[in-house]
């Protein structure tokens, strides 16, 4: 086996070293902060950095993930009035600023696996996770309002007395959550299992595709945020000694995805930065020029969506992210994950499919078998229904009526990562990988539900069935696992993904037009990779293809689908020879 | 009598305040979330025609054209570049109504402003006194609704736009000028917006933040009736009559957010809200 | 018949066009002329850039490479509004129509004013009669084999002197292709309008084209005139 890992690996342990120093350079600076601070600094920055571990939060939904998200203050806000009542309508001593802190933590965290639930659901958008992040901030507002003397009303709670800190502990005690916050998501989002996040932001439908239960993974991403953000809130509650209704609205909420967005999203630094600095700034200039401030950061904002949507950050880091060459690791080759089929069924099991999109029917009376070592050629023209029929097998609500079986279990009502869990995998037409990953990045997504990834580290090691490491080394990306996926050529992408298909262990692989767009050498080599998957490992295979004479090559099995309906089934010879075919492939076809 | 007329009267002002609003997300998918701005824009056009001690009603088409040209400027530098990237329009238009918002300021100060009521006094109508302002609401509101039946129905304008609205590849296809259409329903919308601030003023106080409180409610309706405005007639009917309810029977806090609470639901049964009925 | 780029007599010429999606080539340096007043007919398999081909000449993919001439001007940055004024119509294949409005609409959007209306309407009833008695009827309520009708006569209210086609013939009834085949020749004949018709189907084209051409992954495969030994010819490139 050639040695893979001589390339680079040197920036893996670096990066943890500078890490580190910056780790303990920040929290000497929190520790010595107040011998040179004045009072007014000390207030001041105490704020804006427990509104920093907020940024924090905005930057792993909306910066990593992709959610943009309004509602972080609500679950701030949540955390500081539960403290904040806790003290004031039941007292306070150390055993109930104990209890304090952990109901300031779980309640945000209840509410926002809650909201999670709500808002994460299969089918459902991006865009309606942004409305709920605006519903609840004004919920939670409304509810403060309507609260009488619990929650103060309008004016808040003040006058309970909190962790008896002074100044400068308050300080030391925000600037050091605050640095323990930032290294642990640093930490994590360098991880392998913090990718995902970024996978998601990408491509979410491959994540969901590769089997991952993306929808899951948000709702306990929100939960966990909505904790951070609460314990945020009991610092706050703490330090300042007063809680008011706006610091759970939403106003407050979208001036944390404004300083997010001007520090630098998805950088976890930029965001903290941004909080600290404008917060900061504002505290000095806005007595001078009270809305002169204000307009000058609106306009900045605005200048910075447009023109630099990656924020300040992205000015100093330059296109490192670009050029970010990540690690690569060692190829190893793993037994197989996945338990061997014991089912008497056949693989794959359609009767009397269909599907209409109102009154048009495009797949009617469809009903085929496919059986392990198979490798099926669905062929037709235009509008024959191939693509939807491929869609109807790997989501359990897109079928109209009839039955999908694998392995004699029907797929009605399962969404696509349970399907992927019962051993199918899907390529689809355009190559669908993920754009700001590293190929090594990739393929272990594809190995997420296999073999779980780690959530502090990135692992030297990256394991891959056999067949899927042989089809790297024919495609020449085995020399190319540290390279950002975005410097792949079209045909390398393709057979990335269906490197990433194969690392699944699926029993059936469906594949979309695998050769569109690709010279003749790389036809030849899918060509290949296809009949040795099928004939030597097993596993079936469902093409669905335009270039007939590599259909011919290759297919042990030929369906040809003409308007919706199943006209033939047949081996090779069968197909070619048979006067409908030709009928439809010169037109017009039969009625 | 009086709750039947407050509901309508809700819903009314509740859709001259989203006509704006939706008519750019309708056509453009962009939510423009400097709408509350505009609407503050709009009022303070009310302020400054009085203070010109010109007739208060002149407003109106002054609030129109000066929403108007500001949306020409916007959709032209600001939400052009950002078709692509529709949540960041969501920011770059909220960036754009603090710093709108904060220009108002600067110009008028940060007080509440008042201005004469158009249309002052009650009316008896079947046995009950109801605000005459409230009234003209309503019927302002049909006649909002009417005339933008007919330019949508009616005109080539119209036409052109419920073509890009239905399918914008072909649109582009068949030649139309779809660059044009956008910049002008955008104007479009953006008046719509200034003309209902002046019509808020006699409702509300007029400060510079006063388009905010607005701006989610039509937000979370415009959602809930996705492209048509005959679904947004009914989203502000039933959601406004049912805010109104709540305020009136079980507390005015908890209706405050009863249109965002039922839209929300809504949208998770049927997340294409009324429009696809 | 090799010669397949007169640049200077074509209607539309295309010099070794480049084009495609991203940096895919669909298209690889095709050199093509269409005769003012003929029929010519694009054949070739699904994924062999047919529609790539008619996007690029309609300005909806960008031109890597070479030239598209129509009437001897390089067609560069007209774009389809600009086409549309050089009196060019598209019948697309994809959402040909606009589902949503009636058919009196749909073939109104056609035009830049409403001035020309009735002699669009005038030119539609010729061909198709039942179009202009059900005006008011949306279009998405219309059957397959009327739509497609529907689709040829918005391209041809606007009076075009070249008309693009997609893949009318798709699916349709012998019977149906036959109208419009009808529709087609009368049009070329009265008018001299040109006609580029992208096509799988053998029969329509033997029909009714004047020339032909068999594209296959992105470059000209073979063409000809449309005669005795044409079927035959194709179908070799057609068939499995």
């Amino acid at each position: 086996m050639p040695d893979l890992t001589l390339t680079n690996t040197v920036p893996q342990s670096r990066r943890v070293k500078l890490l580190a120093i910056l780790a303990v350079a920040a929290v000497a600076l929190v520790i010595v902060g107040p011998l040179f601070l004045d009072r007014f600094a000390l207030n001041v920055l105490t704020r804006s950095m427990i509104f920093a571990i907020l940024a924090i939060t905005v930057d792993l939904l909306w910066g990593y993930t992709g959610i943009l998200t309004f509602g972080q203050a609500a679950f701030f806000g949540a955390g500081a009035y539960v403290t904040a009542m806790l003290l004031t309508h039941v007292g306070s001593n150390p055993a109930l600023l104990a209890l304090g802190l952990v109901l300031s933590i779980v309640v945000p965290m209840l509410i926002g696996g809650a909201v999670g639930w709500l808002t994460f659901y299969p089918g459902s958008s991006d865009f309606y996770a942004t409305i709920i992040s605006l519903v609840v901030p004004i919920v939670i507002t409304q509810l403060i309002y309507s609260g009488g003397t619990w929650t103060g009303s309008s004016s808040g709670l003040v006058g309970y007395w909190g962790i008896n800190l002074g100044l400068d502990g308050y300080f030391r005690l925000a600037g050091l959550s605050l640095v323990a916050i930032a290294v642990a998501a640093l930490v994590f989002v360098r991880s392998d299992a913090g990718r995902i996040l970024t996978a998601i932001r990408n491509n979410e439908m491959r994540c969901a595709y590769l089997g991952i239960n993306t929808n899951r993974i948000k709702i306990l991403l929100t939960a966990i945020l909505g904790g951070v953000a609460g314990f945020a809130g009991y610092l706050y509650a703490n330090a300042s000694g007063v809680v008011a209704p706006e610091n759970a609205g939403f106003i407050f909420g979208t001036e944390l995805v404004v300083w997010t967005a001007l520090g630098g999203r998805g950088t976890i630094v930029g965001p903290v930065v941004g909080a600290i600095g404008i917060g900061y700034l504002s505290a000095q200039l806005s007595g001078d020029l009270p809305f002169l401030w204000q307009l000058l950061i609106g306009t900045l904002f605005v200048v910075m969506i447009i023109f630099l949507p990656n924020g300040l950050a992205a000015l100093a880091t330059g296109f490192r992210e670009r050029a970010r060459a990540g690690t690569a690791p060692r190829l190893v080759a793993e037994a197989p994950a996945r338990p061997h089929r014991e089912s008497d069924a056949p693989l794959l099991d359609i009767r009397n499919l269909e599907k209409s999109y109102g009154s048009q029917k495009v797949l009617e009376d469809i009903t085929l078998s496919v059986q392990p070592g198979e490798l099926v050629s669905l062929v037709g023209p235009n509008g024959a229904g191939k693509t939807t029929l491929m869609r109807c097998m790997t989501d359990g609500a897109a079928a109209s009526g009839g039955i999908v079986r694998i392995n004699g279990e029907s797929i009605a009502g399962m969404v696509p990562n349970q399907i992927v869990a019962r051993g199918i995998g899907r390529k689809f037409q355009v190559a669908s990988v993920f754009e700001s990953l590293t190929v090594a990045e990739c393929l272990r997504m594809a190995r997420t539900t296999l073999d779980a990834p780690s959530i502090v580290k990135t692992s030297d090691v990256l394991g891959l069935p056999q067949t899927a490491i042989d089809i790297l080394r024919l495609s020449g990306l085995d020399q190319m696992l540290g390279t950002s996926v975005s410097l792949l050529s079209h045909g390398q992408k393709q057979s990335l993904e269906l490197v990433m298909v194969v690392s699944l262990e699926p029993e059936l692989i469906l594949l979309d037009e695998p050769t569109a767009g690709l010279t003749k050498t790389e036809r030849t080599t899918i060509g290949e990779v296809l009949k040795t998957l099928t004939a030597e490992c097993g596993i079936a295979a469902i093409l669905v293809e335009h270039d007939l004479d590599f259909v011919r090559d290759i297919s042990s099995r030929i369906v040809v689908l003409h308007q919706g309906r199943l006209v033939l089934d047949g081996t090779v010879e069968d197909v070619v020879n048979d006067d409908i075919v030709k009928k439809i492939y010169s037109g017009g076809g039969h009625e | 009598m009086t709750l039947i007329l407050d509901m309508l009267t809700s819903a009314a002002i509740l859709f001259i305040v989203a006509t704006g609003l939706l008519t750019i997300f309708g056509v453009l998918k962009i939510i423009n979330f400097a709408h509350g701005a505009w609407l503050t824009v709009g009022a303070y056009c009310a302020v400054a025609t009085a203070h010109m001690g010109l007739n208060p009603w002149l407003a109106l088409p002054l609030a129109f054209a000066a929403g108007a040209v500001l949306g020409l400027l916007t959709e032209r530098f600001i939400v052009r570049p950002l078709y692509s990237r529709p949540l960041d329009a969501i920011l770059a238009t909220w960036g754009l109504g603090i710093v709108i918002g904060q220009l108002i300021t600067l110009w008028f100060g940060r007080d509440v402003q008042f201005t004469a009521n158009l249309i002052p006094g009650t009316v008896d109508l079947l046995g009950t006194t109801y605000s005459a302002y409230r009234l003209f609401a309503l019927v302002a509101a049909i006649a909002l609704g009417l005339g933008f039946s007919y330019l949508m129905e009616g005109t080539r304008l119209g036409l052109s736009a419920r073509a890009v609205i239905m399918n914008e590849t072909l649109a582009r296809a068949l030649g139309l000028d779809t660059a044009k259409i956008r910049t002008v329903t955008f104007m479009i919308g953006t008046g719509l917006a200034g003309l209902a601030g002046v019509l808020l003023t006699p409702l509300t106080s007029t400060d510079p933040t006063m388009g905010v409180a607005w701006l989610v409610g039509s937000f979370m309706l415009v959602m809930v009736a996705g492209q048509s405005f005959g679904a947004l007639a009914l989203a502000c009917l039933l959601l406004g009559g049912a805010q109104v309810i709540v305020s009136t029977y079980v507390s005015p806090i908890l209706g405050g957010i009863t249109v965002a609470v039922l839209a929300a639901i809504i949208l998770r049964i049927s997340p294409k809200g009324f429009s696809r009925a | 018949m090799n010669d397949m780029s007169d640049v200077k007599t074509a209607k539309l010429a295309l010099d070794n066009v480049t084009s495609g999606y991203g940096h895919v080539d669909v298209i690889k340096s095709l050199s093509l002329d269409i005769r003012r007043g003929e029929i010519f007919a694009l054949m070739g398999k699904n994924g062999m850039g047919k529609t790539t081909l008619l996007k690029t000449i309609l300005g909806l993919l960008p031109l890597k490479k070479g030239r598209i001439l129509l009437d001897g001007k390089p067609t560069d940055n007209l774009g389809p509004k600009g086409l549309v004024d050089a009196h060019v119509a598209y019948a697309p294949q994809d959402q040909p129509l606009f589902q949503d409005l009636t058919i009196r609409d749909n073939l109104r959007i056609a035009l830049r004013s409403d001035r020309d209306l009735n002699a669009g309407f005038d030119r539609v009833q010729g061909h198709f009669p039942f179009l202009t008695d059900r005006l008011g009827q949306k279009a998405g309520t219309l059957s397959g084999g009327e739509q497609k009708m529907l689709i040829i006569a918005r391209s041809l209210m606007m009076q075009p002197d070249l008309l693009l086609i997609d893949e009318i013939s798709e699916g349709l009834q012998p019977t149906v292709i036959a109208r419009i085949a009808d529709a087609l020749k009368t049009e070329c004949e009265a008018n001299g309008t040109t006609i580029l018709i992208v096509e799988q189907h053998l029969s329509f084209v033997l029909g009714i084209a004047d020339r032909w051409a068999v594209l296959k992954l992105g470059v000209i495969d073979d063409s000809g005139d449309i005669a005795g030994d044409t079927q035959d010819r194709i179908l070799e490139h057609l068939r499995i």
